[in-house]
């Protein structure tokens, strides 16, 4: 349960709200870079964060994120020319850079000046892995660049999706540290899916419905380990990182690749869902990379030409019935992606937690709640640097581990924990 | 017979219609007892206490808390003794609080009665607290490890207590 002041701080993102400022300080996915796949392709118009926008790379390969509109008469530069090292509005001519400023203006005399006066809002656009992150903040206090294991290691090795989410940001994020659910909805996944099933944890999973948790903070936000009976007295252990404020990874399944995801916000009610999968030692096989692509793992089947998945609300997401009963799906949902998207869509745009009945298996969920409103309270108050800005907080890995039952998982996993270059992931 | 598609959720998830969302009062959760396990727990669980809850009972252990056959002394913040397994009568959760240490044995009892009762059993260890996550590991279906002592009024917060 959430008092409605809370649950309005952290839901809303737009510009001066506090949770809108706290994303602010943040490197986070604008797009995916295959949206501009060379110099001089269509702009892309995009929401972020409440804010429209427009992105395109120019003649000369640099990406620009600027203000969606013309200066002029707020014409939308969707519409607009990129042609030579700048986006021309279609309606007169302006044209503007991509720091946002205004080059020519052709109604202007030639030797004018004015058009020097005229700068759109402008963000950092740069290309790290298969992503575009921006820096929405004061570009005074941009802080490094992300250094996410799966966007540094090589192309090869790596594949991200997203697609979009119609509800807020939190209660899709929620889904990605909330373990418990994991074996009820995506139970048929775990035997089926070719990105999860053959794993010897996945027995682990099935056997023990009750596990227990153990939730502990990281310098980047947290770790939330679920325990299972494992073999010979041992616990198998699933721990899952989140790092302020909206990335968390899924803990491995056998030598599947790692996945992870990061929740972005679009508006108040609807986000991004990015999804990763990377594996630390070894290229993607192509088997893996076409299962990524047909929506298996953490992804999704998406309209081709867009990122609106082929399941969602408007067809009420293919339930099958058939598939529910047979329990195939536990859900009736396929693909795991869209189970978490169909239930999280279905508490409307902005869940009301006035009203939720928790538990104590919830306590993940309850602690990230409260350090993502201290971590906005810090930063409004005294301008706190939040956790999850220095990148040093980014190098996290999911991990799949059997320990001795009197070990603490994250002291017996601290190494496993750490994203290291060349050192294979913690698997079971 | 296949149940006809309508789109029904494109308009069910709508904002539109979390407006007609059956409004009932949620009541509060009646069996919420928040038990200290060590001295520094002691002073946690007061200031807790001291907050409004619905009706959370909050209790210490005495200085000698066991008779060695599983039972289990609790004393409430006015001092009154009270065996665990009257408390547990009515109890749907508990919260074990520790510091340092904890104590084993009585977080091993609590969750031991906890566990044939079929009650949730938590645990919130403030600080370090190696000592007290061995104690409490194999008791606390749930156990978080925090330096923030607000932690505790959160998490009572959210479950209703």
């Amino acid at each position: 349960m959430l008092k409605q002041e809370i649950n309005e701080l952290l839901t809303r993102t737009g510009p001066g709200t506090p949770m809108g400022n706290l994303f602010r300080q943040y490197w986070i996915p604008a797009m995916l870079a295959e949206e501009l796949p060379e110099n001089d392709s269509p702009p892309v118009r995009l929401k972020l964060l409440s804010e429209r926008l427009i992105a395109f790379r120019d003649s000369d390969g640099r990406y620009g994120l600027i203000d969606e509109f013309c200066a002029h008469r707020g014409v939308s530069l969707w519409f607009g020319r990129n042609e030579e090292s700048g986006l021309r509005c279609a309606y007169h001519g302006w044209k503007y850079d991509v720091t946002g400023q205004c080059v020519e203006v052709p109604s202007e005399p030639d030797n004018s000046n004015f058009c020097a006066n005229v700068k759109l809002t402008a963000y950092p656009l740069v290309k790290i892995g298969d992503v575009l992150w921006t820096y929405l903040g004061d570009p005074a206090k941009k802080p490094p660049l992300p250094e996410f294991e799966f966007a540094q290691v090589p192309a090869e090795q790596t594949y991200t999706s997203k697609r979009w989410q119609e509800c807020n940001w939190l209660q899709a994020f929620e889904g990605g540290i909330d373990s418990s659910h994991v074996t009820f909805l995506h139970s048929g996944g775990l035997r089926s899916d070719p990105l999860f099933k053959g794993a010897k944890g996945n027995e682990y999973n099935m056997k023990d419905l009750k596990p227990f948790f153990e939730v502990a903070e990281s310098d980047g936000g947290l770790f939330v380990g679920a325990r299972r009976n494992a073999d010979d007295g041992k616990y198998y252990w699933r721990i899952t990182p989140w790092v302020l404020p909206s990335f968390t990874m899924v803990p491995p399944r056998g030598d599947h690749p790692l996945h992870g995801h990061f929740w972005i916000p679009i508006d108040d009610h609807n986000c991004w869902a990015y999804s990763f999968d990377y594996h630390p030692v070894r290229a993607l096989t192509a088997t893996e990379v076409q299962a990524m692509r047909d929506g298996h793992g953490v992804h999704s089947d998406n309209i081709p030409g867009t990122y609106r998945p082929k399941a969602n609300k408007d067809n009420d997401y293919l339930m099958d019935r058939d598939s529910q009963r047979a329990n195939e799906n536990y859900s009736g949902v396929r693909g795991i992606a869209m189970q978490d998207a169909s239930l999280q869509e279905s508490m409307g745009p902005i869940v009301d937690r006035r009203k939720e009945r928790l538990v104590s298996a919830d306590t993940g969920i309850i602690k990230a709640r409260q350090k993502l409103r201290k971590a906005a309270l810090a930063l409004a108050e005294d301008g706190t640097t939040p956790p999850g800005v220095d990148p040093a907080h980014h190098r996290v890995r999911s991990a799949a581990v059997v320990l001795p039952r009197e070990d603490s998982f994250i002291e017996a996993s601290r190494d496993a924990l750490t994203a290291t270059p060349g050192v294979p992931q913690s698997t079971v | 017979m296949r149940q006809i598609l309508l789109n029904s959720c494109a308009m069910a998830a709508s904002a539109e219609e979390a407006r007609f969302r059956i409004d009932a009062p949620i009541r509060g959760r009646e069996g919420a007892r928040v038990i200290a396990l060590d001295q520094a727990a002691n002073e946690v669980v007061r200031r807790v206490a001291g907050q409004p809850w619905h009706a959370a009972r909050f209790f210490t252990l005495p200085a000698h808390s066991g008779n060695g056959n599983g039972s289990l002394t609790l004393c409430t913040l006015d001092g009154v003794s009270s065996g665990l397994a009257e408390q547990l009568a009515a109890a749907d959760v508990v919260v074990m609080i520790a510091t340092g240490a904890g104590d084993a044995h009585a977080a091993a009892a609590i969750g031991n009665a906890c566990a044939v009762r079929g009650i949730m059993t938590a645990g919130l260890i403030i600080g370090d607290g190696r000592e007290a996550l061995g104690a409490l590991r194999p008791y606390a279906r749930v156990l978080m490890v925090t330096h923030d002592e607000t932690d505790v009024t959160e998490v009572l917060t959210a479950l209703r207590a």
